[in-house]
C-alpha cells in the first residue's frame, strides 16, 4: 500500500527525540531570564517597575513576526515544493504565533495603563500588532474552514504568502496614519534608554522564547500528524464496513 | 490494491490517417490525503473509444479530471498531443443565458469562431432547437446536458473527448443521436474517453478500462 | 486578448439577467450610511467630519457582501473548468472577474456618492477627489475580493471568511484612500492618492497569480 506516511512517521520519531531538551532549555532560559528582569536589572527613572513588563512585551512581539515569517516559509514550501510537512508546520505554527501576538497586545496593554491611563490607545506599533493578530486569526480560520480537513492547507498557505508580502504595506501604512493623526507617541520610537544591565534579561527572555516557540511547534506537529492518522484510518475503516451483497446505491450521481 | 483491468477490443477503421494518441503511464490519482487509484496505465490512439467502468468512489471523474488537467496526478504522467474536449458532470452552463448564448460563449472562450449557421448545426445534432431560446435555468437535467453536449460539435476535429456520465438524464433518441456523434468523430480519427454506468456507442466497439474501489471492500 | 474580453461581456451579459441586483447594492450603501447619523446624531457639525471616512466604510461593506459571489458560480457550473481547458490564462480569467465584478458592483455605487453624500453632509469641494481616491480604492478592494473569493470558496462560512480575510489586507486601502480623498490645499494629485495608486499597483501585481493558484486545482467535489 502507497505509504505517504513514511517521512511524518520519522518526523514523530525526532519530535519525541528533541522535545525535552529543547522544552528543558526554554524553561530554563526563561527562568534566569526572568530572575534578572525581576531582580537584577534596574527600574526605569520614568516608568518605575512597569519597564519591566517589557521583557516580556518585546520577546513575545518579536516571535509574533517572526512566527509570521516562518508560517510564510512553510507557505512557500508547501506551495513551490508540495512538501507534505510544510502544511502541518504551517498549521502549528499559527495559533502559536496568534497566542505571542495576543500576548504582546495584552502586555502592551498592561504596560500602559499606568502610563496613558487607559487600557488601550491607538499607538502605531499595538495597532500593527493588533492587525497581524488579525492575519494570524484569518489564516486559522482558513485552514480549518473547509470540510474537508485538508482541503484547507493550500488556501491557508496561499494567505500566509500573502499575508507576509502584506505585513510590510500595513506597517507602513499605519505609521503614516499615526503620524498624520496622533501628535505625541507616549512610547517614543526609541523605546526606553537600554542600559547594557537590561540587556542581559532581555537577550535571556529573547532566547528562552524563541526555543519555547521551537517546543510548542515540535508538539503540535507532532499532534497534527497524529490526529491526520487518525482520521485516515477511520475513513478506511468506515469503507470496509460496507458489506458486499447489501443493497448499495450505485445509481449514477448526475 | 490492484492495478487496472485492460481488456482491449477491435479499434475502428481510421478514415483519416493521424497521429493522435493519448497516454497513461502508472498513474496514481489522491484526493486530498486518501489514495484513490494507483498504477493505471493505458494507450489509446486516433479513432480509439475507451470506456471508463468501476463501482462509486472507484475514482471516474477524478481520472478524467486528471486527464483534462485539472487534477494533477500524484506519480505517474499522462501525454496527449490533441487538444482536449473535458465534459464534466457540471454542464459548464450558466442558467441565467439561454442555451445559443451559452454555446456562443463557450465558443468564444476557446477562439473558435462559431458562426451562427455552426451553432445551429451543433444544437441540432442533439435536437435542442425548441429550447435553445430560453434561459438554461428553467431547462430540465436532460436538456441541459444537450446544451453541454453539443459543444462537441464545435470544437476541433482530431481532439480527445473526456466525457463524464454523458448519457445520463438522456432519453433514448437522445442517446443515439450522442452515438452518432460520438462515432462521426471517431470516424474524423478523435479520441473519446467516458466514463458511465450506461451502454454507450455500443457500434464502436469500445475498449474498456474498469477501476476498482482500492479502498473499500471489493466484490 | 479576445477571451479576456469575451469573459468581461459573458459577465455582463449574466449580470444584466439579473440587474435588480445592482439596485440591492445600492440600497445596501444607503442604509449603511443612513444608520450612522440614526446613531451619532443628526448635527451637521458632528456628522462633516465624520462624513467621508463613514462613506468609505460604508462602500466597502456594500462591496464586499458580493465578494462571495465572484467565483461562486463559476465554480457550481463547471466554467471554471471550461476556462482552465481554453488558451485563457488563468490569471487572465481572474483579472477579467475582477473588471466585470468592478463595473456591476463598485461603478453604481461611485456614481451615487453625490447623492448619498448629502445624506452626511459632505462639502462639495471634497467630491472631486473623494470620488478619485474612491475609484482606486474600491478597484484595490476588489482585487482583495478576488483573491478571498478565489481562497475561500467552498468554505463551511465562506462569507464571513472572506470578510476576514479581506478587511485586515483592506486597511492600508482606508487608510490612504480616506486621506487621499481630503487633500490639503485641494490638490488632485496628492501623495496619499499616488500611495494608494501603489498600493493598486501592488495588488494588481498579487492578486492574479494567487487566485489562479488557489483556483487552478478546483474540484467539483462530485462524481465517482
Amino acid at each position: 500500500m502507497f505509504d505517504y506516511l513514511a517521512n511524518p512517521t520519522r518526523f514523530v520519531r525526532i519530535a519525541d527525540m528533541l522535545f525535552r531538551p529543547v522544552a528543558v532549555l526554554a524553561t530554563g532560559l526563561i527562568l534566569v531570564g526572568l530572575y534578572f528582569a525581576l531582580f537584577d536589572s534596574p527600574a526605569d527613572y520614568q516608568q518605575g517597575d512597569t519597564v519591566r513588563i517589557m521583557y516580556v512585551h518585546v520577546p513575545a512581539a518579536w516571535l509574533a513576526v517572526l512566527g509570521y515569517v516562518a508560517m510564510g516559509v512553510c507557505a512557500l514550501f508547501y506551495i513551490v515544493w508540495r512538501h507534505p510537512l510544510a502544511d502541518i508546520a504551517l498549521r502549528a505554527m499559527a495559533p502559536i504565533g496568534a497566542l505571542f501576538a495576543m500576548l504582546t497586545l495584552v502586555t502592551g496593554s498592561l504596560w500602559g495603563k499606568p502610563m496613558w491611563g487607559a487600557w488601550w490607545v491607538w499607538d502605531a506599533r499595538l495597532t500593527s500588532m493588533l492587525i497581524l493578530f488579525f492575519f494570524y486569526l484569518a489564516v486559522i480560520a482558513l485552514a480549518n474552514g473547509f470540510d474537508r480537513a485538508e482541503r484547507g492547507s493550500r488556501p491557508a498557505a496561499l494567505l500566509a504568502l500573502v499575508g507576509v508580502l502584506n505585513v510590510p504595506i500595513v506597517k507602513f501604512s499605519v505609521d503614516w496614519w499615526n503620524t498624520l493623526h496622533q501628535p505625541a507617541s507616549l512610547i517614543r520610537s526609541g523605546g526606553v534608554s537600554i542600559d547594557p544591565s537590561m540587556l542581559t534579561p532581555l537577550l535571556f527572555m529573547l532566547a528562552g522564547f524563541h526555543l519555547y516557540f521551537i517546543a510548542l511547534v515540535i508538539l503540535r506537529m507532532k499532534a497534527l500528524l497524529i490526529e491526520r492518522r487518525i482520521t485516515s484510518l477511520q475513513l478506511r475503516q468506515a469503507r470496509q464496513t460496507t458489506k458486499p451483497g447489501h443493497a448499495t446505491n450505485t445509481g449514477t450521481n448526475a | 490494491m490492484s492495478s487496472a483491468a485492460v481488456n482491449t477490443a477491435k479499434t475502428n477503421a481510421m478514415t483519416n490517417a493521424s497521429n493522435a494518441f493519448l497516454r497513461l503511464n502508472d498513474i496514481a490519482i489522491m484526493r486530498g490525503q486518501r489514495l484513490i487509484q494507483q498504477g493505471l496505465t493505458h494507450d489509446m490512439k486516433a479513432a480509439g473509444i475507451t470506456l471508463i467502468t468501476g463501482p462509486n468512489g472507484s475514482g471516474k471523474s477524478s481520472l478524467l479530471r486528471a486527464i483534462a488537467g485539472r487534477l494533477a496526478p500524484a506519480q505517474g504522467s499522462i501525454e496527449c498531443n490533441v487538444p482536449i474536449l473535458y465534459i464534466g458532470h457540471q454542464d459548464g452552463l450558466s442558467p441565467a443565458l439561454n442555451g445559443r448564448q451559452n454555446l456562443q460563449s463557450w465558443a468564444n472562450l476557446n477562439g473558435y469562431a462559431a458562426t451562427d449557421g455552426e451553432i445551429e448545426r451543433a444544437i441540432d445534432a442533439l435536437n435542442a432547437s425548441n429550447f435553445a431560446d430560453l434561459p438554461v435555468r428553467v431547462l430540465s437535467r436532460g436538456q441541459r446536458r444537450r446544451f453541454a453536449l453539443a459543444r462537441l460539435c464545435l470544437g476541433p476535429e482530431q481532439a480527445l473527448w473526456l466525457l463524464d456520465e454523458p448519457s445520463a438524464g438522456l432519453d433514448i433518441d437522445t442517446t443515439q443521436l450522442l452515438d452518432r456523434v460520438i462515432s462521426q468523430h471517431l470516424d474524423k480519427g478523435g479520441m473519446v474517453m467516458a466514463a458511465t454506468h450506461l451502454p454507450l456507442a455500443p457500434k464502436t466497439r469500445p475498449a474498456i478500462l474498469a477501476l476498482d474501489d482500492i479502498n473499500g471492500a471489493t466484490a | 486578448m479576445n477571451g479576456f474580453i469575451q469573459q468581461i461581456q459573458r459577465d455582463l451579459k449574466i449580470a444584466w439577467a439579473s440587474r435588480l441586483d445592482i439596485g440591492v447594492i445600492l440600497l445596501f450603501f444607503v442604509i449603511i450610511v443612513t444608520m450612522f447619523p440614526l446613531a451619532i446624531g443628526p448635527q451637521p457639525d458632528i456628522l462633516r467630519p465624520l462624513a467621508v471616512p463613514l462613506l468609505w466604510i460604508a462602500a466597502f461593506l456594500s462591496i464586499l457582501a458580493g465578494f462571495d459571489r465572484l467565483f461562486a458560480a463559476d465554480l457550481r457550473d463547471g466554467w471554471l473548468d471550461q476556462v482552465a481547458l481554453s488558451t485563457l490564462p488563468l490569471f487572465a480569467y481572474v483579472i477579467a472577474k475582477a473588471v466585470a465584478h468592478w463595473l456591476v458592483s463598485a461603478l453604481p455605487l461611485l456614481l451615487a456618492v453625490p447623492i448619498v453624500g448629502l445624506l452626511l453632509q459632505v462639502e462639495s469641494a471634497v467630491l472631486p477627489s473623494l470620488v478619485i481616491a474612491l475609484l482606486i480604492g474600491t478597484a484595490a478592494l476588489t482585487l482583495l475580493g478576488v483573491i478571498g473569493a478565489s481562497l475561500a470558496s467552498g468554505a463551511r462560512q465562506a462569507g464571513g471568511l472572506m470578510a476576514l480575510l479581506v478587511l485586515p489586507l483592506a486597511l492600508p486601502v482606508l487608510i490612504f484612500g480616506v486621506l487621499a480623498s481630503q487633500p490639503e490645499a485641494g490638490m488632485l494629485l496628492s501623495p496619499h492618492l499616488k500611495l494608494l495608486a501603489a498600493v493598486l499597483l501592488v495588488l494588481l501585481a498579487i492578486a492574479p497569480p494567487v487566485a489562479a493558484a488557489a483556483l487552478g486545482e478546483a474540484d467539483d467535489d462530485g462524481g465517482a
